[in-house]
């Protein structure tokens, strides 16, 4: 992520920067007609302290909106002008330096009066000044703690999804360690189990029961034979031998070994296959042999005759973070799987299957080999009943889990 | 009659394979349950074909495959390698083999052990 941008500290645009000065004068010269205006009046009226006082007016205008030049100019100009109302006035006036001294006196007034509104609004301007600065820089702060706080929370995320791949990566060393140990403590007797129900079978039996008892003998090393290479098999997956495939013609295949099952059970099945899907890199013989186990499990799931769907579709943003992804759903009508079951259908050695018919295992295969292909699968229940199979293809699959 | 030579730590095994290949009657079938004896067997039985497990005590069937590669007159004896810690699926199909030799999965039929041996008989 990005870090983020300092937001800018607001200023006034160039236009107006540039037009300040005319707006000082402008108001200079709107302050010098107030001072006229006033002494104006102020002759009018015969001179009255009351209405001198109104000079103050233009002054603090002056001072406060176009500085503390141009209210001193004011200031002297009112003076002045209070000066001139004076002497047009006619008054007797008792002595010319009461006048000056008076003038001078009314001015100094008026510039003090100006110098302190001046500053008061540069205090004030300053204090705005500092204000919006303060603001911003709290912005930024604020900005700048969201982006660590989503970044921490992005880290907590990715460290939850690394444990979670640690501990499966563990589950299946461990898992791995433990089938190759079965296997080499249990492959060793059923050899000789094997051999030696061989070299019965190749002896001429006495009667038909033996000959039975002997071919269920061969067929039961077959079977936990084949428990054990699933265990391995699990557990160290072969490299996958990836080359372009088309899913919709893989399910099909799959469709074609299971026919004579699916007609014996009354099971119809709808093809909903998008012709437009692109083609996906996939070991071939492991992707038939995941669908051949979920046809498989939906076949199991109707006993007495249903519908199989079988729908494929290409999505833009079904795959890891919103990548485009291929979708294959495997629906049946059956009663679905509890809901208690499902957290637990991808744990290996988990089955709901009665002994001897399950090994627990072949869920399991589906998901290691679906995960090695950078895909996933997900199962659940359709509202209207019965099981859904979703399996995921990444179009651009990502690195599999160690 | 050819001469077999197989190599496992478990008797039953040995025995087992012996009595199923003697009773075909082509077979001469001798057997060790020793890998350190292993390679002086051989010398004495000067088999056609040996039949040697992967994972024993003391030697495992590789060190015992490269002894008897560097034994003179027996560097040509072909030899299957039976294991038991790898699936069906990977025997089936694979390219590649132990140092350049077969191997099978164990527990292995009867039919598939004697279809091996006679492709190796032939050449």
């Amino acid at each position: 992520m990005d870090s983020p941008s300092a937001q800018p500290v607001p200023q006034d645009p160039p236009q107006q920067r540039r037009s300040a000065p005319q707006r000082r004068v402008a108001i200079t010269a709107a302050c010098l007609g107030l001072v006229v205006v006033v002494a104006v009046v102020d002759y009018l009226t015969g001179v009255d302290l009351s209405v001198s006082l109104l000079y103050l007016v233009p002054v603090c205008w002056c001072s406060w909106s176009a500085g503390r030049r141009a209210g001193v100019l004011v200031a002297a100009a009112s003076a002045e002008a209070w000066l001139t109302a004076v002497l047009l006035d006619g008054a007797p006036i008792q002595h010319p330096w009461v006048l000056v001294c008076n003038t001078l006196t009314l001015g100094g007034i008026f510039t003090l009066v100006a110098t302190l509104m001046a500053t008061l609004q540069g205090t004030q301007a300053v204090l705005e000044a500092k204000v919006v600065t303060r603001t911003a820089k709290l912005g930024r702060e604020v900005a700048e703690r969201r982006w660590a706080e989503a970044q921490l929370r992005q880290a907590h995320a990715e460290l939850q999804r690394t444990q979670m791949q640690l501990i499966e990566a563990a589950k299946m060393e461990a898992v791995g360690r433990l089938a190759a140990g079965v296997a080499h403590e249990v492959k060793n007797p059923l050899m000789t189990l094997g051999m030696g129900t061989d070299y019965f079978l190749q002896r001429r039996a006495s009667s038909s029961d033996e000959a039975t008892l002997l071919q269920d003998m061969k067929d039961a090393v077959h079977r936990a034979t084949g428990i054990i290479d699933l265990m391995l098999d699990f557990s160290k997956p072969r490299p996958l031998r990836l080359a372009p495939e088309d899913l919709n013609a893989i399910a099909e295949s799959a469709l074609g070994l299971l026919r004579l099952q699916l007609l014996k059970q009354h099971i119809e099945v709808r093809r909903l296959l998008d012709p437009a899907l692109p083609q996906l890199p996939l070991d071939r013989t492991r992707i038939e042999h995941v669908l051949v186990n979920l046809f498989t499990n939906a076949v199991q799931a109707m006993p007495e005759g249903g519908t199989l769907t079988v729908r494929s579709a290409f999505q833009q943003a079904a795959g890891t973070d919103d990548s485009p992804a291929v979708i294959l759903e495997v629906e049946d009508s059956g009663p679905g799987i509890p809901h208690e079951h499902l957290p637990k259908v991808f744990e290996p050695f988990y089955t709901t299957k009665p002994p001897g018919q399950g090994t627990g295992l072949g869920l399991a295969i589906v998901h290691r080999i679906l995960q090695i292909h950078g895909g996933s699968i997900a199962l659940g229940n359709r509202p209207d009943g019965g099981a859904r199979a979703t399996l995921t293809f990444n179009l651009h699959p990502q690195p599999p889990p160690p | 009659m050819k001469r077999i030579l197989i190599i496992d730590d478990e008797a039953s095994i040995t025995r087992s394979v012996k009595l199923n290949l003697e009773a075909l009657g082509a077979y001469e079938v001798y057997q060790e349950n020793d890998p350190r004896t292993a390679v002086h067997t051989a010398r004495e039985v000067r088999p056609d074909l040996i039949l040697l497990d992967v994972m024993m005590p003391d030697l495992d069937g590789g060190e015992v495959a490269a002894e008897l590669q560097k034994t003179p007159g027996l560097q040509h004896v072909p030899i299957i390698f039976l294991t038991a810690i790898v699936s069906n699926e990977e025997t089936q199909g694979r390219e590649a083999s132990i140092g350049g030799h077969d191997f099978l999965a164990k527990p292995v039929d009867l039919d598939v052990l004697v279809n091996t041996i006679e492709s190796h008989l032939e050449d």
